[in-house]
Formats: structure tokens, C-alpha cells, sequence
């Protein structure tokens, strides 16, 4: 996709975040949700990039445009997963309604004892990838992004939880790279993300929403030349404290027959963008690329 | 172009290269002192990756996250050279 994205300044200084994991703590979810509504209010009259972002991306995906009540949701629904981190990092993971689908997928890879690449999607919340402790399993999970252009979501988890912190591996450099190696070479997961392109990143043009947008080929060729299995992760908002988390498979039987090093990224990348596609029309307010994803990238 | 003053090792570490990444390149016009990843070869980190595995596999030297000196010894195909040569078990 575009670098659009990097060009828009995280909204909502560090002072606003502090209040929030105060609020978030202090005086429960429930009333912290309540501040959420003037919060998004605020950005929706105030930040039409990514209002406008939104609402081409409404209409691409529903087809029809949106509405301020739509948009509005939207907002909310970003918002909540942004406060849901607080609790998730904390491991208050009682507070949630999570159901798991596809759990059997990642079991199975695992136990080839090769550990696997979660491949994910800025849609819903990623970080509900920690929820999978809760099921009794002990799972070595390391998460790959670029922390530098993230550095409240890095405050907030170093504050609240530092040991997870010590899971995210800065992405950039061969030095990240061979600690994914490591990682999956001890039957670990590493997520990663395949929607937003960096500068670092070699990208494809996909068709995306029937229009042609760049997509990074990173997670999966790494996941090609480490020979580690793919899965696919989405940790979808539902409303309320309801949160659906997803794993698929994505190596067909085309990839498995081949050596994975051989395959085609190309095709693969699109593959994955057309997935991404079908779980966007699911849950379309989980959507939380607020820049113009179609402007092609240079 | 001819690699000025390549040792041996350096010119089959060249054609590891090559042959790992699937380069158009010559083996032969890598320069020893020259950046092997960035704007030279337009190689990436996971390229750097990929042949970190060549390397294990060839030279029995296995690149690890925790040395220090990762950086220098991607900076060129001399420096590459240089720490397979004193790590090689094979």
C-alpha cells in the first residue's frame, strides 16, 4: 500500500494516552468507554484525512457511501480496541468475550514443531494474538514491527507490560531477521503484518477492493526463505467486549507440493490481499488503515 | 569489470551470492570493498537473510542474532569473507 499512512502524525499526544490508561485502570472499562464517545467526536470533525480515508474505504467496501453515523462507529470501534489494549496488556483477559476459530489450524502446524508466521492485517486488534495464552497453551510469541513509528503503542506497552515489550522485535536489519529465524527454528510464532509498506519493503500491486493498491512482500518471503509455515491471524472487534479471533491456513496445496522457496510471492501476496478483502466486507469498521491505501506508492 | 585483488574465498562467496539470490549479476563484478546490501546489488535484509542460510549450509557457519558485530560483517563481501574465514567448520 501507499506510504500515506507515515506521513499522517499519530493524533493523540502522550499526555492523552497516560490520562487513558489512568481512566482505563482506575475507574474501569465501562466508564472509559463512556469518554470514548467525545474522544471520537473529536476526530471526527477534526481529522478529515482520516475521515476521508474512512469513507473511501466504506464505500469501496460496502458499496454505498457512509454515513457521519457509520463513520462515527468506525472511530469507535478503533478507539475501543486502542483502550482494550490496556486491559489485553495487563492480561485481564476476563473482562473479554473472545471466541477462537481455526485454533486446530495453528495446532497443527506447531506440532511439526517448526513454529509458524502469523500473518496479520492492521484490522481489529492484533494484540488479541496474547489471548491465545489463555487457553492453556505456552506460546513463545514474538511480534515483528516497526516499534520506531509507533512510539505511543511502544510507551504504552513498556509501561504496562514490560516483558511483553521484550517480545516485539524491531523490524529493519538482518540482526530482527535472524531472531525470527531463531524463534520459529525453537517451534515459536512470529506475527507480522502484510498490509502497510515501509520504505524498507519491496511491494506488489494487488487488486484490493477491485482497484489496484501496493501490498508488502516481506512477511511472506521471509516466511518463504525460513521454509516456516503461514497462518493467517485476524483479532476482529465485535462490539461490546466481544472479540472473534481468527486463524486460517494460507499454504495451498500448490505451495506445499513445491519447495517454498521456489513459489511465487507475487501471487501469494495477492492471495492474501484477496483474503484481507473477504474478512474487510465481515467486519468493515475493524479497518484501521486511515490513509488513502489505494495512492500508488513510488 | 574485474574484482581488484579478490582472494579465493571472496570469489566463491561471490558466486554463493549470485546463486543463492538468483542474481543477473557477475559473480565476477561484485567488488570486494563495495556494499552488498542498500543501493549496491539492491539486496534486502531477508536477501541477507537467505544467504545467511547459504552460508551455514556451505560453510558450516551459522550467523547468529546475537553478534555483536552483524552489521560490519553484511557491510561488504571482504568483511563477509573475513568472519566466514575465522568461523568456517567446514
Amino acid at each position: 500500500m501507499s506510504l500515506a499512512w507515515r506521513q499522517q502524525s499519530e493524533r493523540g499526544s502522550h499526555t492523552g494516552i497516560r490520562v487513558m490508561v489512568w481512566v482505563a485502570q482506575v475507574l474501569g472499562r465501562p466508564v472509559a468507554r463512556l469518554l470514548l464517545y467525545p474522544i471520537c467526536v473529536y476526530f471526527l470533525l477534526g481529522s478529515w484525512p482520516s475521515r476521508r480515508a474512512i469513507a473511501q474505504f466504506r464505500k469501496l467496501a460496502l458499496g454505498r457511501p457512509a454515513g457521519w453515523g457509520e463513520l462515527f462507529r468506525h472511530y469507535h470501534a478503533f478507539a475501543s480496541t486502542i483502550l482494550d489494549r490496556v486491559y489485553f496488556l495487563r492480561g485481564q483477559f476476563d473482562l473479554f468475550d473472545i471466541r477462537f476459530h481455526g485454533l486446530d489450524v495453528l495446532d497443527r502446524e506447531l506440532a511439526k514443531g517448526r513454529g509458524c508466521v502469523l500473518l496479520g492485517a492492521h484490522l481489529g486488534s492484533f494484540e488479541a494474538v496474547r489471548a491465545m495464552g489463555l487457553l492453556g497453551r505456552q506460546l513463545d510469541i514474538r511480534i515483528l514491527m516497526d516499534e520506531q513509528n509507533a512510539p505511543l503503542i511502544r510507551g504504552l506497552t513498556q509501561a504496562l507490560n514490560p516483558a511483553m515489550a521484550d517480545t516485539v522485535i524491531q523490524s529493519g536489519g538482518v540482526q530482527a531477521l535472524l531472531q525470527v529465524k531463531e524463534c520459529l527454528e525453537r517451534g515459536g510464532i512470529v506475527g507480522a503484518m502484510g498490509d502497510r509498506v515501509t520504505p524498507q519493503d519491496h511491494a506488489v500491486a494487488c487488486t484490493f477492493f477491485g482497484h489496484e493498491a501496493q501490498f508488502p512482500t516481506g512477511a511472506i518471503r521471509l516466511a518463504r526463505v525460513v521454509q516456516a509455515p503461514v497462518v493467517l491471524f485476524f483479532g476482529l472487534y465485535r462490539g461490546g467486549n466481544r472479540y472473534e479471533v481468527r486463524l486460517e491456513s494460507f499454504d495451498d496445496d500448490a505451495l506445499l507440493s513445491h519447495n517454498r522457496r521456489d513459489a511465487d510471492v507475487t501471487r501469494d501476496v495477492q492471495r492474501y490481499a484477496g483474503r484481507l478483502e473477504e474478512i474487510c466486507r465481515l467486519a468493515p469498521d475493524n479497518w484501521f488503515n486511515f490513509y488513502d491505501v489505494w495512492h500508488r506508492s513510488n | 569489470m574485474e574484482q581488484s585483488g579478490a582472494s579465493l574465498l571472496e570469489r566463491d562467496l561471490a558466486k554463493l551470492i549470485v546463486q543463492t539470490l538468483k542474481l543477473k549479476a557477475d559473480p565476477a563484478a561484485i567488488e570486494p570493498e563495495a556494499a552488498l546490501f542498500g543501493e549496491g546489488l539492491g539486496l534486502d535484509s531477508i536477501d541477507a537473510l537467505e544467504l545467511s542460510l547459504a552460508i551455514s549450509q556451505t560453510y558450516g557457519y551459522q550467523l547468529k542474532s546475537s553478534d555483536p558485530q552483524i552489521k560490519t560483517i553484511f557491510s561488504s563481501l571482504r568483511a563477509l569473507a573475513a568472519a566466514i574465514e575465522k568461523n568456517r567448520t567446514k
